[in-house]
């Protein structure tokens, strides 16, 4: 009698709150020929500048020295899909104008711009620009053989693609291999079109065949040699509980060839085969905070003794004065100063939601590690998407580990972050 | 004897003729709220304590007990986004990230009461065996208990209305037995091709006072799907689907 009670109460409450929302209508969301979207974006960045780094040194070589630097940074990124037919021409350009004490520069980028035909739903072909993105790592992805690196500090970026033709077979089996679909790419470099994916003269062929099976992700990745050595690999993920994910990442390139340095300045280009490989999880607990830590294996990094030799060319540059040295340690700059350039890393991030009783604000902090050296960087971080289509978004970036250690030797020893995006 | 021996077993047998069969019931509540394939739009409305919303609007395609595709066509923030779901596997797909990632049932990608298991809905008799049914006044009372413990409520337990077969009210639990939300199913409306059900969801949670969440329907309707849009790689051309 009592639940009966309750069910008649429950109808009751149920009739009555109904009445407060609007009814909704779905018409004015229907599929439009042309659509058009995008954000833009005001940040505000503030370095402290490490003037005993190698980095700073190289950076600041010949320029008037500094202790700060501010730097304000405009962005517009516009992203649209055109359909007609079968057929879709979709596209994100990237805008970018930018101003600090030392200079002021705009560039606008086409990140995408590709038109792709769908003959059936399991067979997609497409040419122009795309950015692909292979592998199943947060902050690294050995197997991201056709993409542009990704910024470990900002994983979820967009970033720009190449020229490149692919196709999309999809299939469903059913039973224990739920899903297959192979994914064949080309990629021709020359000195006009994908110059800085290596040698030009190459139509550069790659394939990732992915399975989903007895659920769990699985990626085959390939690219043959041409503008770059040969490279394979392979990828997983897989939920071991429903707040609990695993994934891994393993890449072998063939003869790769990396300029390497002593403290004299001696450059020697070592050929051997290198094995990267990334082993990473993600945790959800029951008050929402979510953990992600991942160790990644760099093979086509640089040991501890490898950097302390550059450091030291760098040292000795400055120390002497010579410019000839200097000139070598700056060539070699973007070879050593790339982010991650070491061999051992430890990433680790906490992301808690509606913190403090306030939802949309998501407290985070990130921590990386190079474990050969003990340098490390540490992210707190702050975020609000409470407001209507903005984002907000403050990160201060600590940076630790002394003379002769990779975020030791950083241009900046802090950076605080500021930023408001706004999407439409 | 035989007669009397025989009387009593159909008097004996009588209460089972009679006993609730929970587990069809359940299965009719499922193809009454929706069909086993169908598409529909979804208006997913968030409200604070101090009466602010948050609006998300859904594009989803379901085929089958256990595969659910939705695409967010707004806020702006969020448009472009698609969530699959595959039996217990879920994953969310990012434009600006250019890949899907693995999410859980518990989460929520709108940020609302709503978890992805509320967005992401399956068949609950693909989720739930029946562990008790009683008959009330005017409904019926489904204890439901999780077949696996990777399904986001440990327990519900369900009201369904007796004539039309339809829920009211959902009560969702933890393991431990803690209450995680309560459900609410009203202004049942037809739409069309003999599909007549709640327009509106609404759900509270005593671990969010004060806040709750609406969940309504427009646009619900058969339609046959291909296998092949409901994996990862067809996640960044689910939108071509739209009609």
């Amino acid at each position: 009698m009592k639940q009966s009670l309750l069910a008649v109460a429950l109808f009751a409450a149920a009739a009555a709150q109904a009445a407060e929302e609007p009814e909704f209508d779905a018409s004015q969301f229907e599929k439009k020929p042309f659509e058009i979207g995008g954000y833009v974006q005001l940040k505000q960045e503030s370095f402290a500048l490490n003037q005993d780094g190698a980095f700073y040194k190289l950076g600041f070589h010949n320029r008037p020295q500094r202790e700060s630097l501010d730097r304000t940074t405009g962005t517009l990124q516009l992203a649209g899909k055109a359909r007609y037919g079968i057929g879709t021409f979709d596209f994100r350009t990237d805008s970018e104008l930018m101003r600090d004490q030392l200079a002021h520069d705009h560039q606008t980028k086409i990140f995408e711009a590709a038109y792709a035909v769908r003959p059936t739903p399991g067979l997609s072909m497409e040419a122009g620009k795309r950015a692909l993105k292979w592998g199943k790592g947060y902050a690294w992805n050995p197997i991201g053989f056709v993409e542009r690196p990704k910024d470990p500090n900002d994983p979820a970026l967009a970033r720009e693609g190449f020229v490149i033709a692919d196709a999309d077979w999809i299939s469903s089996p059913g039973a224990n291999l739920q899903t297959i679909a192979f994914t064949p790419v080309l990629l021709p470099v020359s000195s006009d079109v994908n110059s800085d994916f290596g040698e030009p003269g190459h139509l550069n062929p790659a394939a990732k065949l992915y399975l989903l099976y007895r659920d769990t992700d699985i990626d085959l990745a390939w690219q043959g040699k041409g503008s770059r050595p040969a490279r394979f690999g392979l990828d997983f993920s897989k939920n071991l509980a429903s707040n609990f994910e695993v994934h891994g990442e393993w890449a072998r390139i063939l003869q790769l060839q990396r300029p390497v340095t002593d403290s004299a300045g001696n450059v020697t280009i070592e050929t051997a085969n290198a094995t990267s490989y990334l082993l990473g999880l993600r945790y959800l607990t029951a008050s929402e905070t979510t953990y992600i830590a991942e160790y990644y294996r760099n093979g086509t990094g640089y040991s501890e003794d490898e950097f302390d030799q550059f450091y030291q060319l760098v040292d000795n540059a400055f120390a002497t004065g010579n410019n000839a040295l200097v000139q070598k340690a700056l060539s070699l700059s973007q070879s050593y100063g790339r982010p991650n350039a070491g061999q051992d890393y430890l990433y680790f991030r906490a992301q808690v939601k509606d913190a403090l009783g306030i939802v949309y604000f998501s407290p985070a902090v990130t921590a990386m590690v190079n474990l050969q050296d003990g340098s490390y960087q540490v992210t707190p971080e702050l975020q609000y998407t409470g407001i209507k289509n903005f984002e907000l978004r403050a990160r201060l970036f600590l940076l630790e580990g002394g003379s002769g250690t990779e975020f030791g030797e950083k241009l900046a020893g802090r950076r605080l972050e500021l930023y408001a995006r706004y999407y439409f | 004897m035989k007669k009397l021996l025989g009387l009593l077993l159909f008097f004996a047998a009588l209460p089972a003729a009679h006993a609730l069969d929970g587990a069809q019931i359940l299965q009719k509540v499922d193809r009454n709220l929706e069909p086993e394939t169908y598409e529909s739009y979804r208006q997913l409305t968030d409200i604070q304590p101090d009466g602010s919303k948050k609006v998300s609007v859904l594009y989803t395609m379901k085929k089958g007990r256990d595969k659910v595709v939705a695409l967010f066509l707004a806020p702006a923030s969020d448009k472009g986004r698609v969530t699959l779901r595959l039996d217990e596997n879920m994953w969310l797909y990012i434009p600006e990230v250019g890949r899907a990632i693995r999410v859980t049932s518990l989460q929520s990608v709108t940020g609302s009461v709503f978890n992805n298991a509320d967005i992401l809905r399956i068949d609950y008799t693909a989720e739930y065996d029946v562990e008790a049914a009683e008959e009330q006044k005017d409904a019926y009372l489904l204890s439901l208990k999780a077949k696996t413990g990777e399904v986001a409520y440990d327990r519900l337990k369900m009201w369904v209305d007796k004539q039309a077969l339809l829920p009211v009210t959902i009560e969702a639990y933890a393991a431990s037995g803690l209450l995680l939300k309560t459900l609410r199913f009203s202004s049942v409306k037809d739409f069309g091709g003999g599909i007549k059900r709640p327009a509106t969801l609404e759900t509270d949670s005593p671990l969010y006072k004060g806040y709750k969440s609406v969940m309504q329907w427009s646009g619900l309707k058969k339609r046959e799907f291909p296998d092949e849009i409901f994996t990862l790689n067809y996640l960044p051309r689910v939108q071509e689907l739209r009609k």
